[in-house]
């Protein structure tokens, strides 16, 4: 059926007709309410991050050792577990506790410290924005490597919630971007690099 | 005065809450962080059920008394959002500093009243500046949704 012979088709013209409806479809407004409950939301989030940073505290971080070593065996991505044999697992010669590994401790550190990252940015709201892409980050990374050694929506559930504050800005309720978002969006026509923050509040 | 006083007390006992609120969700067996509430006083209830109980009130409590202060420090009216967060955080730091390291230490008869691990100095200083960062958030909430009342 060609367009020109479909063009008088009652049909096909309440489909466009449904179309030019959607295209003007109403703008969503989040009320106080909601935005409150997204800010609560967001600290529950960034106290979960909080709290697992206890059981892989510095010097050491030996509590991450054996979940490296469980994502190296069960990765989901091919290659996933060869590559962190090749960074994390590097010189290692026990599957209990870092013994010989030549990278773990740096490189654990940065782990921790993005965790920590997380925690910090969700908990008071200061780039929220950029804390979540961060959560989202490091929940998928945790989605490929533990995924099916656990049950399977664990972590893909801590990527969906990370992508929900990613998508709605919780830090401007009940958190430290509510001072920081109008100042940036002041300075964003001037200043580069506040176009840039501006992002992630 | 009068309503910054009572501002500042509602935003006290509502960010006491979120802080008590964590202890619901943190692992390990929830609200064992609220006996240690009492102990900050020297006061150990035999009875679990009102050391759970009674620790989660008087924390709630204690945050609003926390948060009079609060309100009876800010005279400048309206209160800037810079000025409510940072004398928030000074309360949080405050609050740290007396409850968290000094009295914990002082009714642990630990040797010295500012002694700290990396692991205890975590898993407290960052809590108690939200609850600061939270007291100062929702004064300004509060006083720009009684802005219309007032004009």
């Amino acid at each position: 059926m060609s367009i020109l012979s479909s063009a008088g088709d009652p049909k096909r013209t309440a489909v466009t007709r449904a179309t030019e409806a959607s295209a003007t479809a109403l703008p969503v407004t989040l009320n106080e309410r909601s935005l409150i409950g997204m800010a609560l939301i967001r600290m529950f989030v960034g106290y979960l991050w909080f709290q697992q940073l206890f059981w892989k505290l510095p010097p050491t971080f030996a509590g991450l050792y054996t979940y490296v070593v469980r994502e190296s065996q069960h990765a989901i991505l091919p290659g996933y577990g060869a590559l962190l044999q090749h960074t994390f697992l590097a010189g290692c010669t026990s599957l209990s506790s870092p013994v010989g590994c030549t990278a773990f401790v740096p490189l654990a550190a940065c782990v921790w410290t993005a965790e920590l990252l997380v925690a910090l940015t969700l908990l008071f709201g200061l780039f929220t924005r950029f804390g979540a892409l961060l959560a989202t980050i490091l929940a998928l990374q945790l989605y490929v490597g533990l995924a099916y050694t656990e049950w399977i929506w664990t972590y893909g559930m801590l990527v969906l919630l990370a992508l929900v504050l990613v998508a709605v800005p919780s830090g401007r309720r009940l958190g430290v971007d509510l001072w920081l978002a109008p100042r940036l969006q002041a300075a964003r026509q001037r200043h580069r690099i506040a176009r840039i923050a501006s992002w992630f509040v | 005065m009068l309503q910054s006083l009572r501002r500042g007390l509602l935003a006290g006992l509502l960010a006491g809450l979120v802080l008590a609120t964590f202890d619901f969700v943190t692992d390990g067996a929830p609200g064992n962080g609220f006996p240690s509430v009492f102990h900050w006083f020297g006061i150990h209830p035999a009875n679990s059920t009102i050391s759970h109980y009674g620790g989660f009130f008087l924390l709630i409590v204690l945050a609003g008394v926390f948060g009079l202060f609060f309100g009876a420090l800010q005279r400048e009216t309206p209160v800037s959002a810079s000025r409510a967060l940072l004398w928030g955080l000074g309360l949080g730091l405050l609050w740290w500093l007396l409850f968290e390291l000094t009295l914990t230490n002082v009714t642990n008869h630990a040797s010295s009243p500012f002694g700290l691990s990396l692991g205890s100095f975590l898993s407290s200083f960052p809590l108690d500046l939200l609850f600061g960062v939270l007291l100062g958030a929702i004064y300004i909430q509060l006083q720009e949704r009684q802005a219309p009342d007032v004009s």
